[in-house]
């Protein structure tokens, strides 16, 4: 029985520099497990232990996704074992492509009942990649989840959902997106630093995955995107009062209030 | 005669969709994966078609997405529009992955050509802009605006026939008033500078001498929980189009400035003189919000 734990390696997109064609450079910003990612791992982690399952890490992406530095950033926060696959096609894949090529991983890992994601991947933050995967699996696929109790095939998950929670059951296997808020991630300590280098990655082979061919589209335009012009007028609060008066005489002025 | 195809969850806001439907031409048929009521509510909001799955009973509508997935791609259509929501971005990936379609959010155009769909639309966390050619069919997630009107249409029932190994055994409301902070001519949005909970009264009061909704960072509606979700702005939260958007105490990151750059008067107050709002903002205060929220209160009366 395996928990299978999919998490990104990826760049804050606050960090890229975006040329004026358009075109993103993410070559000097820090690459690192995405940033609402670590949830899932401690989720999985804690049902793992209760249910004796495995916990499998996943991640697909450019060479850069199985790197020592995110093999052992990954290892570290509590994985059995990792999986990778990378293909320099494969870096900065969109949504469809990442959500295929993850559920063929699944397939070939076997034995999965249970897909573990973050919320939302830090760069594209598209929140479709899970329910890709859960689709070509043939799963359902449940997100903004908060908790997780039982056994993988009997799962109590609860949920976050518009106006309030839910409790759901699952007697299947499931892809769950964890929602950002659902733990406190633990911060990795020496001892898991050190235990990483001894735990096992497994590098899938991309071309031998056999991902079906995807609807052919192209990028025929990139642009930096324009921004508001805006006045940038930033005063002194020092004196509140004189500050606000200002600014509600200006927004009066301009007829904005 | 071109289809279009709206993928409903349960929310039947989607009068945005309907216009950006309505721009494309053709056909608008609206799969619903939700209740009777939401059915109806979809049957009279401008669409041209409505099949319903029939009652999700204690199934969750988004374990309804194989289903909606094996209706759409049966009628293959070359667009497919899905509202910006949880649920229905379950639907929409599962249909995506379905049919080896790109899936596009934060977008600003689509357009059909003969032989292919062009796409403009945001990409990563809105820092560039790129624009697709799609030579298939695209599923579009874009944003939901609020519950359109029209003549009602019947619904056409069909039954979902997948046996579902996901079941809800319990469900909590907590608030049962919906936002829609889309069309919100003002909105006053709060960031983790507000130390205490209390302290959100300052912010309620600048909102109300300006008649304007009150917004948040993700941080506060989420881990916090100080103001509910469907409040909170940003590239996963909401995206609002004011005439007028106060942020107080927010830093002013890229994931939250994204939801609100097409604000028409931004006003920023933070403590910090180099918080990155202050360059991105039409009228800045350095300063405390405990003062200067109060003060800003006092000037509008
Ligand atoms: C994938 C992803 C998606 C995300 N989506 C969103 C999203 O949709 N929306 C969103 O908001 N965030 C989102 N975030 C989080 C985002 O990156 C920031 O962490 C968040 O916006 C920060 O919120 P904040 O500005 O309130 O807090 P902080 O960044 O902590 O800023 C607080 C600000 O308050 C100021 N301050 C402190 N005390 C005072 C005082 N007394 N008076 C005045 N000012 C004061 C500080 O100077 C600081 O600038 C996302 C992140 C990721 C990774
Ligand atoms: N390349 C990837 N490899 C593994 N998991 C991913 C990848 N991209 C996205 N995910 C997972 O899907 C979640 C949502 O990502 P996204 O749909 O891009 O917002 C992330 O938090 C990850 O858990």
């Amino acid at each position: 029985m395996k928990i299978v734990v999919a998490f990104k390696w990826a760049a804050n997109p606050q960090e890229a520099t975006v040329a004026a064609d358009g075109t993103v450079d993410v070559g000097r910003a820090t690459l690192g497990i995405s940033e609402y990612d670590p949830q899932a791992f401690d989720v999985g982690r804690r049902l793992a232990d209760a249910t004796g399952a495995e916990l499998v890490g996943l991640s697909v992406g450019g060479p850069a996704a199985t790197s020592s530095m995110a093999r052992k950033a990954a290892l570290s926060r509590g994985l059995d074992s990792l999986v990778t696959v990378t293909d320099p096609s494969l870096d900065d894949a969109a949504a469809t492509r990442t959500g295929a090529v993850l559920a063929a991983a699944v397939a070939q890992i076997g034995d999965v009942d249970l897909v573990l994601t973050g919320d939302a991947s830090v760069d594209l933050g598209v929140q479709l990649v899970p329910s890709v995967m859960a689709g070509l699996l043939g799963w359902p696929a449940v997100s903004q989840v908060t908790a997780l109790s039982g056994t993988p095939g009997d799962l109590r998950i609860e949920r976050n959902q518009e106006g309030g929670t839910q409790v759901l059951l699952a007697s299947g296997p499931v892809v769950v997106s964890i929602a950002a808020d659902a733990v406190e991630p633990r911060i990795p300590g020496m001892k898991d630093i050190l235990g990483a280098g001894r735990k096992q990655t497994t590098e899938l082979d991309y071309a031998a995955l056999s991902v079906e061919p995807l609807v052919a589209y192209a990028v025929v335009g990139r642009a930096r995107p324009e921004l508001k012009a805006r006045q940038g007028k930033v005063i002194d609060g020092a004196d509140p009062a004189a500050a606000a008066a200002e600014v509600v005489a200006a927004l009066r002025a301009t007829h904005v209030l | 005669m071109t289809e279009i195809w709206i993928l409903v969850a349960a929310n039947p806001a989607i009068d945005n969709l309907v216009s950006r439907g309505r721009e494309l031409g053709g056909q608008l048929v609206a799969v619903v994966a939700g209740d009777r009521s939401c059915a109806e509510a979809i049957a009279a909001s401008g669409v041209d078609r409505v099949v319903w799955l029939g009652e999700p009973g204690a199934t969750p509508v988004e374990a309804r997405a194989a289903a909606v997935a094996d209706l759409v791609a049966e009628a293959a259509p070359r667009v497919v529009l899905a509202a910006s929501h949880p649920a229905e971005r379950v639907l929409a990936g599962a249909l995506a992955g379905r049919l080896g379609a790109p899936a596009l959010t934060m977008v600003s155009s689509v357009r059909l050509e003969a032989d292919a769909v062009i796409v403009t639309h945001a990409t990563f966390g809105g820092v560039a802009e790129e624009t697709v050619r799609v030579e298939g069919p695209v599923v579009i997630v874009d944003e939901c605006g609020s519950v359109g009107t029209g003549l009602p249409v019947p619904i056409e029932e069909v039954t979902a026939t997948a046996p579902p190994t996901l079941t809800v055994v319990e469900t909590r409301m907590s608030s049962t008033t919906r936002v829609d902070l889309g069309k919100a001519r003002r909105v006053v949005a709060v960031g983790r500078g507000l130390a205490r909970r209390e302290d959100l009264a300052l912010v309620e009061e600048l909102a109300r001498a300006l008649d304007a909704e009150v917004a948040c960072s993700r941080p506060l509606a989420e881990g916090l929980g100080w103001l509910s979700r469907d409040r909170y702005i940003g590239v996963t939260g909401q995206h609002v189009h004011p005439d007028l958007y106060v942020a107080v105490g927010i830093s002013g990151q890229l994931q939250h400035v994204v939801g609100c750059r097409d604000a028409g008067t931004v006003v920023v107050v933070n403590c910090d003189a180099k918080a990155p709002y202050f360059g991105e903002c039409d009228y800045g205060i350095v300063g405390d919000l405990a003062q200067v929220v109060p003060a800003l209160t006092a000037a509008l009366a």
